[in-house]
């Protein structure tokens, strides 16, 4: 398998990645953010909890999405090409794209072909992967993000730091200085319902008159053709609505077999993600505006986008990763993310689910510090909605960056690249130990006889722990005492 | 030189699907596990109203339950309350012949303009429409969601633009979950344009997890309940 690599063209993502523990302290240092994100967690996780109260309920409809995305993920090519025939035969039109780059050349030539300038855009985490504000503001068309979240994130030139609420890491007070500072006239104030009025007053404008919509996708069926979108504040209807083109895009992992697969996958996701029974909206799109329609857009477009995503399916464990549905359950409960904040691991996608899919994405060598981001604490895998071994996953990951270059069969992009020679000769010799009943035994008996040589400094460790004290005895000496004094004490009786 | 995005998608979707039906090819779907659903319990139809009106209402929509004949006289005293003097409705829609019985008082304007002809329709939806009343298809108990099938008669954008919007949910035409209404209705054979299930008025959270209504489509959502 050979994998197309061009360091030239690395993606910003990749950069920031490889800067992540310096990330790390930049971010933990910051005790504004740190506050910000733990009162979201508390929130969400509180929110999570009130809505699945009837525990039988919950974990019946967790196998129950587990096996439907499993099912469409075991046909997930013949699905792809049902989806193509069936959104074609509805008048919408499928593009394939491999590369992030390739799907924003795609919608560049799309909004061109329609003289487009200006684009308003719903909540797409998949074009946040493509870069596609970047791309297209470099050809001189406008891209405005317009779910409020977004729309703060792209005003402070920020990215999201949580897959549903991209502001999280802001407070309203830094809001209010946000738009006080870009919005011409904007009395300052934190009083929500007027900073809320103020981006409805402002892109409401937009949605009049922008040309083009660009939208994600939260599941599309193949049975019917349908693109369904989950959302709260309505800028989503407005963007696949009002202008005269909407483009869709989603990776290929999205498409869901049948009609009945929604009412299930929706009840878990928008429960899971905001402790809501139902998000206020769901809309679903089977075709562009039909004859003597009054409104709703001339063209719809869908792009399929692969960006690693067929490198995590050949793996048959791996693939477990694309049964995601989104929807942020396990970064509001990892203490990790709660930490350490969204930015810190530098990728599109933060907390668990992000440590996963990145290094399919971007590749291990740039990713390579994320897999062990982990305490492993298990609290993802326990309340992921399609029950992705989240933990599992990691531990694999972590494998396959210290695995030795070269080894077949070769399973990901930039494997290998977290494996140190000296970490790798530590762990030969540890297993030689373990092999050798007599080396082991003298070992252990020196080092125990000579702990006192052990430094009292010993590098990151120390810097916030004590150092560790190797015992006087081994345990095998101690247990041999033991059971000597033991059979003494019954001969006695 | 440009990129032919025809032939690049062309050359993708043979690739992709290459490498997807390679790992796949083998797989026995007759052999697939069985997907348990959960069993919710069956309760009468009037507790399914009640859940239904207590849900929408937890989401700050109001419901008022009234006689068709009666939507006139309802609709018009709501916008009075609000100082509004126009409602847009769809033109031959379901209920209209109650709707116009609203004039003189209230100016009733019909969505009898296409949006694609003109910006100065899509400025006056914008700018020049308080309040919108619609029909609705059905409605769903257990998550307290009206179904909005939108049609030539009432577009889509008739139920999201103006910050006002009524909607007449029949309470016979309710649900007790969405599973049951797709399959009750056999939806994958008839699916339109656009079907949008709505369960309040628009709203965020972005700010500081403080709920905000009103975040860029109706401000306010009355429900008007036939038959309950």
């Amino acid at each position: 398998m050979t994998m197309p690599t061009n360091h030239n063209e690395e993606s910003k993502y990749a950069a920031s990645a490889r800067a992540f523990r310096a990330n790390v302290t930049r971010d933990l240092n910051n005790e504004e953010l740190r506050e910000n994100f733990r009162g979201a967690m508390d929130y969400l996780m509180d929110k999570r909890k009130g809505a699945f109260s009837d525990i039988n309920e919950l974990e019946t409809l967790r196998q129950q999405c587990k096996l439907i995305k499993q099912r469409c993920l075991l046909k997930l090519p013949y699905l792809l090409a049902q989806l193509e025939k069936n959104l074609e035969a509805n008048g919408i039109k499928v593009h394939w794209a491999e590369t992030t780059n390739d799907a924003n050349e795609i919608i560049a030539q799309l909004i061109a072909r329609k003289k487009g300038k200006s684009v308003v855009k719903g909540k797409s985490m998949v074009s946040e992967e493509t870069a596609l504000n970047d791309y297209l503001e470099a050809k001189n068309v406008e891209c405005l993000e317009s779910d409020m979240g977004e729309y703060i994130v792209q005003l402070a030139k920020e990215h999201p730091s949580h897959i549903i609420m991209p502001a999280i890491h802001q407070n309203k007070k830094q809001v209010a200085d946000l738009f006080s500072e870009n919005i011409e006239g904007f009395t300052h104030t934190t009083d929500v319902d007027a900073l809320i009025g103020e981006g409805r007053r402002v892109l409401r404008e937009k949605f009049c008159h922008a040309d083009v919509g660009v939208s994600g996708v939260n599941f599309a069926v193949a049975e019917t053709g349908t693109l369904c979108l989950v959302e709260n504040e309505g800028n989503g209807r407005m963007c696949t609505t009002v202008p005269n083109l909407h483009i869709a895009i989603t990776g290929i992992e999205k498409v869901i077999e049948f009609l009945d697969d929604v009412p299930p996958l929706l009840s878990l996701l928008t429960r899971s993600a905001t402790g809501q029974i139902i998000s206020t909206y769901v809309n679903m799109i089977s075709s562009p505006r039909k004859e003597g329609e009054k409104d709703g857009p001339e063209e719809v477009h869908l792009v399929l986008l692969d960006n690693g995503r067929s490198q995590a399916f050949a793996d048959e464990e791996l693939r477990q990763t694309l049964q995601c549905i989104r929807c942020g359950a396990c970064m509001n409960h990892c203490p990790v993310y709660t930490r350490i904040g969204g930015h810190a691991y530098g990728t599109v996608y933060p907390g668990p689910i992000g440590k996963m899919v990145s290094p399919h994405m971007l590749g291990l060598e740039a990713t390579t510090n994320l897999p062990s981001a982990s305490t492993l604490c298990g609290a993802c895998g326990e309340v992921c909605p399609v029950k992705i071994p989240i933990p599992k996953l990691l531990i694999r990951l972590r494998a396959e960056n210290v695995k030795a270059k070269g080894s077949a069969p070769k399973v990901m992009k930039g494997e290998g690249s977290g494996r140190k020679k000296v970490e790798a000769s530590v762990w030969k010799i540890w297993s030689f130990m373990h092999k050798h009943p007599f080396i082991y035994n003298s070992s252990m008996w020196f080092a125990t006889r000579f702990r006192a040589l052990l430094p009292s400094k010993i590098g990151v460790w120390t810097s916030v722990r004590s150092a560790p004290k190797i015992a006087r005895n081994t345990l095998h000496e101690r247990v041999k005492t033991r059971k000597h004094n033991k059979s003494n004490y019954t001969n006695q009786i | 030189m440009t990129v032919n995005i025809q032939q690049q998608s062309k050359i993708a979707k043979s690739t992709i699907l290459a490498k997807l039906t390679k790992q796949v090819s083998g797989a026995d779907y007759t052999k697939l596990p069985i997907e348990q659903g959960y069993q919710y319990p069956e309760i009468s139809q009037q507790a399914h109203i009640d859940k239904f009106v207590s849900l929408l209402e937890a989401n700050h929509a109001q419901v008022i339950k009234l006689d068709e004949t009666n939507i006139a006289n309802v609709v018009s005293k709501e916008l009075e309350n609000r100082g509004i003097s126009t409602l847009l409705y769809g033109k031959n829609a379901r209920y209209c012949d109650q709707i116009i019985k609203i004039e003189p008082g209230i100016k009733a304007q019909a969505f009898d303009f296409s949006l694609t002809k003109k910006q100065q329709y899509k400025d006056k939806l914008f700018n020049d429409t308080p309040a919108s009343i619609t029909s609705s298809h059905s409605a769903i108990a257990a998550t307290g969601s009206i179904v909005l099938w939108p049609t030539i008669n009432e577009p889509r954008t008739l139920s999201l633009v103006p910050p006002v919007h009524f909607v007449i949910v029949d309470a016979t035409s309710l649900h007790s979950d969405f599973a049951s209404l797709i399959s009750a209705q056999q939806w994958q054979n008839n699916l339109p344009t656009n079907v949008v299930l709505v369960s309040g008025p628009s709203k965020t959270a972005d700010i500081q997890q403080t709920l905000a209504y009103g975040a860029h489509g109706p401000k306010e959502l009355i429900v008007l309940l036939l038959n309950s």
